[in-house]
Order: structure tokens, then sequence, then C-alpha cells
């Protein structure tokens, strides 16, 4: 019997939906102390002074940390892409968000715990804190990140850019221009599992660390370029998680728990409660996207002016990743010959926005296809025709000089017609993802139209070095 | 006051892989000396079914039953690097390292069997377990009798490795241009989404989404219906009801409970119906494509057009709450697009150039 295609219930099915998985929170160590955060209670506040001895006085409490116990305290996700590293793993001179973490606890019990971070005395200085994005780079507006009011370092620009065509003739030569802002929101991932972490010390001097990560080889490596440890001395263990979404790539416990576990020789385990997990736990970043499309009384879009903002929140983390993607698809699944993009990324006093299912391109897809829908009924078109008629095709090349060799965006539009019982005319109906000629090649799609069999490198063969033996 | 229905439509696209590739997946088999097979790869299982799906492509590609194939993703001693589950990469490209890793076994396996049967591995094909003649079946040794020989005869640990790894591609940061493929393939899907719109309370329910997803090829029918109508949830919940922030961009009234945030729950549950296309991918395990990101990104713009169809109202910040819907209606005519020669303007007041002290100059003054 073939595996592949068939209905296979799923490998750890059973165990899951009778209780029997290990999750991070069923390991059992003994000796395992309780982990708790001081967490900044200002959007935006300078830190003068932080003093944990009455913390550390506390019977039962293990190990404090701050700062200064971090090998290296400052890390970007995306140094390995060549992002600059922008974010402390504990606050350094100011808190930039309500609940960034300041300090850690480790002690015998969670009230222990709990009571230790009371201990912690700290000084504030409140500052004034930024929220809206349109407002974020005005010159009044009060900026609290090392890089300015947005993440500067596109190459030599400010902003993800995408250029492509003759947008100004394109606009020139249009019937009608349709203009339009789109807001997608924040949301949280909820996921049933909230961020935990188990650090144990082995006896070989390695540290183990039970995760929730959705991936394993990374938030080790951002461990070690904490602890700046090589990745012999860690093991990582997981793979089973209870729901992640993209909120859990961002290593939320496991390094502060390395950090206690080391400090106080016991496994430290530290795990959100709700309320952490929905208040301080990382977010989907909220957007703002400006559209404006050129298109011709008949249905064709000859071109697209974009300006997206993207909600960072404090620090960069994977938000110059998200808008690239973004930039990448903002034309969707459509085939624009003059577009000029331009995309930021914004600091706001708000919890870091992290990936979340579909990160850079749910916000564009919400903006495309309702855009789309609005300069359909301007047009008094058909909501479909007009999809089909500027749908990608074989050969087309994407605003960022991507030449498509399999697109289906005609197939399953006529499907999702036919399936809904939604008439379109007979020139629509018998259309196919095939090459463009004739009608559907006017004039301004001639040169988006890549040489015949001309394709882009797709998976690489000599890359897939798998030896035997 | 009544209730109206309306229709929306979307048609979306997604990549697969991380944006700009570089992003490896590795995995290792070993043979165990009966012929069980172990497979080792750090693909994390979010709960999307990965292990399930690896271990089909597995079985498969070494013409072995599913049930003699285990998979060990519990830690980072025994695997190789996965650079995450994340951008619908999972069934793409820890597929294709799995499955890769499994034709290097299968050649091993053929190797060894040949040498038994006395035949050229050439001549031979792997099915149920067991290593056949090709046109002569009954000269045949099981997976499980070559692994033994490999063990006890040839002093060989039956094993191999894979690795899927597409080279970064660098982006011009002037024009955004790319030169080779930043994906590993693009999924495509349609969606049309019907709602009840209550002009009374704002209130919109949805009644029915039918969504068609041309995911390649489904490894696992069942797994991808899963993934089609989990996303269409979350996609309900991003249309109509979550938002971290109630009043954006302000930071006040956060849910911090179940009870306080709005995600939606069965009780919100539509018709669903999917349809799966299958364009296989040229270079995916099986023709295999994506399925698991894409999933919630169809049903917001859906919806809110749906909306606007029902009761002629855009909702263009989201969720399209109650507040927002009965807003949009109380304002209507306010709301209309302006008009400015061949321009239809709408949204103005939500805009960069309304709400900046400036005109939004850092934004739209952008030159070059």
């Amino acid at each position: 019997m073939k595996a592949v295609g068939a209905r296979l219930p799923r490998y750890d099915g059973l165990a899951h939906i009778t209780g029997r998985t290990q999750y991070v929170d069923d390991v059992r160590i003994h000796g395992t102390l309780w982990t708790k955060a001081l967490r900044s209670p200002h959007h935006h506040a300078a830190v003068r002074s932080i003093d944990t001895s009455r913390a550390e006085a506390l019977p039962g409490v293990h190990a404090v940390v701050t700062a200064q116990d971090v090998p290296r305290n400052v890390y970007g996700h995306l140094e390995a892409l060549g992002v600059p590293a922008d974010e402390p793993l504990l606050a350094e001179g100011d808190v930039r968000w309500k609940g960034q973490v300041i300090a850690a606890v480790a002690a015998e019990s969670e009230e222990i715990a709990l009571a230790a971070v009371d201990a912690i005395d700290v000084e504030f200085e409140e500052r004034e804190a930024v929220f809206d994005i349109r407002r974020a780079a005005d010159p009044d507006a009060p900026t609290f990140h090392q890089w300015g009011p947005v993440y500067p370092h596109f190459g030599p620009h400010n902003h993800r850019r995408v250029r492509k065509g003759d947008v100004d003739r394109a606009f020139d030569e249009a019937d009608v221009i349709v203009e339009g802002v789109y807001r997608p929101q924040a949301i949280e991932h909820v996921p049933m599992e909230t961020q935990v972490a188990l650090a144990v010390p082995e006896a070989s001097g390695r540290l183990t660390i039970y995760s929730c990560t959705q991936a394993m080889y990374f938030s080790m490596g951002v461990v070690a370029a904490h602890l700046q440890w090589p990745l012999s001395k860690l093991k990582f263990v997981g793979g089973t998680v209870g729901g992640g979404f993209g909120g859990k790539v961002d290593t939320a416990t496991e390094t502060i728990c390395a950090l206690l576990a080391i400090k106080s020789r016991r496994p430290v385990k530290w795990r959100f409660t709700r309320e952490e997990e929905f208040l301080v736990s990382s977010t989907r970043a909220p957007w703002h996207i400006e559209l404006r499309d050129a298109v011709t009384t008949d249905g064709w879009i000859l071109g697209r002016r974009t300006l997206t903002l993207h909600d960072a929140g404090a620090y960069a983390r994977f938000s110059p990743y998200g808008v690239t993607k973004h930039a990448f698809h903002h034309t969707g699944a459509y085939t624009i010959p003059n577009v000029r993009f331009d995309g930021f990324v914004v600091f706001t006093n708000r919890v870091p926005t992290t990936a979340m299912r579909g990160f850079g391109v749910t916000s564009v897809s919400l903006a495309v296809e309702l855009h789309l829908s609005r300069v359909a009924d301007v047009l008094g078109m058909d909501p479909l025709e007009l999809r089909l008629k500027n749908a990608n095709r074989v050969g087309d090349t994407t605003g960022n000089r991507v030449v498509l060799h399999d697109p289906s965006t005609v197939a399953v539009t006529l499907a999702a017609a036919e399936a809904a019982g939604h008439e379109v005319g007979e020139e629509y109906r018998s259309m196919t993802s095939d090459r463009r000629t004739g009608d559907l090649l006017p004039e301004h799609l001639v040169e988006q139209q890549a040489p015949e069999g001309a394709h882009m490198a797709t998976f690489d063969p000599t890359l897939t070095n798998g030896g035997g033996h | 006051m009544a209730k109206h229905r309306g229709r929306g439509f979307s048609t979306i696209e997604y990549p697969t892989g991380m944006n700009q590739n570089g992003d490896p997946t590795q995995a290792w088999i070993k043979l165990k000396p009966d012929g069980s097979v172990d497979v080792f790869a750090g693909t994390v299982d979010i709960g999307q079914g990965s292990k399930t799906v690896h271990t089909q492509i597995v079985a498969d590609a070494l013409g072995v039953p599913y049930a003699s194939v285990t998979m060990d993703n519990s830690n980072t001693d025994s695997s190789s690097i996965c650079t995450g589950t994340f951008a619908s990469r999972g069934t793409f490209i820890g597929g294709n390292a799995v499955r890769l890793a499994a034709e290097k076994v299968r050649e091993r396996i053929l190797d060894i069997a040949a040498k038994e049967l006395e035949i050229s591995p050439d001549d031979l094909e792997i099915a149920d377990g067991e290593v056949l003649a090709k046109g002569a079946p009954e000269r045949r040794i099981s997976v499980g009798d070559v692994a033994a020989a490999a063990t006890w005869s040839y002093g060989e640990l039956i094993s191999g490795h894979g690795t899927a790894l597409k080279p970064l591609a660098e982006v011009d940061d002037d024009d955004g241009s790319v030169t080779i493929e930043p994906h590993s393939a693009i999924s495509y899907a349609a969606c049309v989404i019907d709602v009840e719109v209550d002009d009374e309370t704002g209130e919109t329910t949805v009644l029915r989404m039918l969504q068609v997803y041309d995911v390649g090829r489904a490894i696992n029918p069942t797994l991808v219906e899963g993934q089609i109508e989990g996303g269409a949830m979350m996609g309900l919940g991003l249309g109509l009801l979550e938002n971290s922030y109630p009043y954006y961009p302000s930071v006040e009234h956060r849910g911090e409970q179940f009870g306080s945030y709005l995600a939606p729950s069965l009780e919100d549950f539509p018709v669903i119906e999917n349809v799966i296309l299958e364009n296989p991918s040229v270079d995916g395990p099986f023709g295999a494509k994506a399925i698991g990101e894409m999933a919630n990104n169809a049903q917001p713009p859906a919806i809110a057009a749906a909306i606007h169809d029902a009761v002629g109202v855009w909702v263009t910040e989201m969720p399209a709450t109650p507040e927002r819907v009965l807003r949009a209606l109380e304002e209507k005519e306010r709301r209309e697009p302006r008009r400015e020669g061949k321009r239809v303007i709408f949204d103005e007041e939500i805009s960069v150039a309304a709400v900046s002290t400036n005109g939004g100059e850092a934004y739209w003054g952008v030159h070059g």
C-alpha cells in the first residue's frame, strides 16, 4: 500500500488526545526551581538603578540575574541574514515596552519567586511613549530606539523597496486610480501550551534544555550566542509542541532558564502564566497599508503604488524579514507591470511583534484582495472576472523579477466559482494558466513575459549532498 | 432593521520555505538489523502533523510499510539541523530532506540485496518491504533479511543522510529584484465566503466558507483538510473577532484571559467546504508544495468584501467588529470615496497623510 496520499491517522494523535504525550511541562526533574521575572511597569522609561540584594537574601532564592549576568546581552534574531543586533535579553539602561524583562529569579517555589521579584528595587524615570506608526517618524515624535523611528538597514535605505517599470506613466495612462487604506490588526497566537522551558545542568557540564520552541537548532543558536558557548555544551529536547503558530520561534524562556540554571547549579523551569502569554508574549504585527491602483475601464491593472508601515513594537526581531516577504508578494496572484513599493519597519513602545502564520503576507493578502474587490466595484466589473483577467500566467514575471513556472491562480479561481455556482463569462470560463497569447497579452504585458522555456533555478540537486556512507 | 446576506471572494498565493531561502533541513536514516527504519530529523511537530507526513514520505521513498518507520525529532544530539517549523517549510523542505536520505538508504538496500540475490541492483525494485527482481518477482528478499545480512555478514550499518537547501537569494536593495527564486514553491488558493450582517447590531455571521487550495500533492489529505479548516477558523478570527489592541494604536484594554480575548470557538464554525487541487511542483517531495500558513490568509478580505456585498460599506480596519460595521453604516455617506479627476480616494481619514503632523513626509517623501 502506498503511504503518500493515504488518509493515515496522525503518528502521535492517539497520545495527544489521551493525554500521554510528554510536553515540556510534564517533565519532572528532582530539585527543579521556579522562575519569575521582574517586568517593566512602564511603556518607556530610563532605568536609573537596580538593586537585587533584598531578593537575593530571601530564604529559598537560589539565583537572581540581571543584564550584568549575561555574557552577551544583546541579540538580533536575524544576525545570520545581516540584520544587526538591537535587543537586550535583560533590560539595560532603559525599558521600551510594558512587560520587558529586567531581572529574573530562581527559587524553591512559585510563591518565593514572586516574593523575590517584589523585593527587587528599581528606580525608573518615565519617558514619553509612541504608539501610532503613522506619526512615529514625525519631527515632533518621541524616539527611543538607537536606530531612530524606523529600521534603517535595508542596504543603503531605511525602507524595503520594489521598483519596476514606469509607475508615473501607468498612472498617467490609467482611466481610473483607486486608492485605499488597509489596517490588519495584531492578534495573539493563543497556544494551549504557554511559553515554557526547563534547563538542567548535567554532570558532564552540559546543559539540557527542554523547550517548546518551533525551531530547536535556531533556539539553541540563540542560547549559545547569549552564553557564548559552543553548541557541544547544549542539548535541546523538544520536537513536540502544544501550539506555536509562529510565536514559539521567539525563544522566550530558554536563555533566562539557562542563565539561572548555570548560576544556581540547579534545574530551573519557567512557564508563562496565561496572563503573561496574552500580555507580554509577542503578537502578530499590526500593519498599515496604502494601495493606489492605476486601472483601465475594462479592468487591466497597469500599475500599483504601495506604502506599507509595519508596527515592529520596541525591537526589530523578525520584522525586516517580514517586510521583505511582504514586499515580494505585494502584487498578490496577479501580474502588474509597473510597481513602486515602499515598506517601513516602524518602532513603537509595544511588545515586540513577531512571526505568525502567514508572516508578512497575511497582511498584504488582506490589502490586495479587499482592494481588488473595491476596484471591481468601482469599475462595475465582476470581482472574479477582474481577478481572472489579471491573474498571473506561466512565464509571467513578478514585481521582484521572479519568472513563474507553475501558477494556478486561474485554476483555483475557476474551481471556486464553479463550486459556488458563481457565473463568469464564457471567455473567462475557458481561461487557463498557460502562457499569455492574443487578448490576454496586451501591449502593457508583453515585456512581463519571459522568453519561452526561460525559468529560474528551482531546487538545486547539487546541494542535496546526501551521502550513503 | 434587517439581516442582509452577502458574498465575498479572494484569490491568494503563498510561498513555501523561508523568503530568500538559505534554510537547510538535514535528516538521516538508519536500519535496525530486522529492517526497521529509524528516521532522525529536527523538524518540530507543532501540531500540524509533520511527523506523520515525513514518515509517509520515507515509507514510499524506500518502499517499506508505513508501520516499519519510526520518526525521532526529539533532540538536537541525535537529529541534524532543521532551520525550524515556520515559513510553511515542513512538508517541502523537511520532506525533501527525509526523501533524499531515504533514497540513499534505498541504494544501499539494493546493493546488498543484489549480492544476496546475485542480480544487478538496476534490475531490482522495492515494494511493501520486499526487494524484487523486476519481471521475476519470485526472486525476492525482504528488507529485513537485507538488513540482517548487512549487520551479520557484510559488517555494514545501512544508513543515509539528506540535505534540502536552496541557496540564499540576494535581493537588490534599490529595486527589490532577485536573480534566483526566493522560495521553494508557490501554493495558490481561492475562497468564497457567504455572510449575514445584522444592520441593527452590526454583527456579522459567516454562514459558509468554500475554499480551493492547490497544494501540489496532498501527502495526507486528512491533515491537509485539518490545516485548511484550522486555518479557516484563524482567518475568521482575523476577519471578525480577534484583536490584541481593541483600541489600536492605544495599548489600553488588552485581553489577558480567554474570557476577555475573542478567539473563535466551535460556535463560530460555519459550513466549510474544501476542494483540494493537485498541480504538482517539479521538485517537492512527491510533488507537494505547502498548505500550513496560507490557510488563514484568504478569509479576512473575503469576509470584508462579503460585508460590503451585504450592506454596502467597506470595513478595512480589521477585525470587522459590530462596532466598526455600525459606525460604517452610520457614516455611510461621509465615507463615500472622494473623487478628484480620475482618482477615487477611499479611507482618507485614516491615512498617513491625514494623521501625521506633516503629511507623512518621512514615508511618502521617499525619493528614487
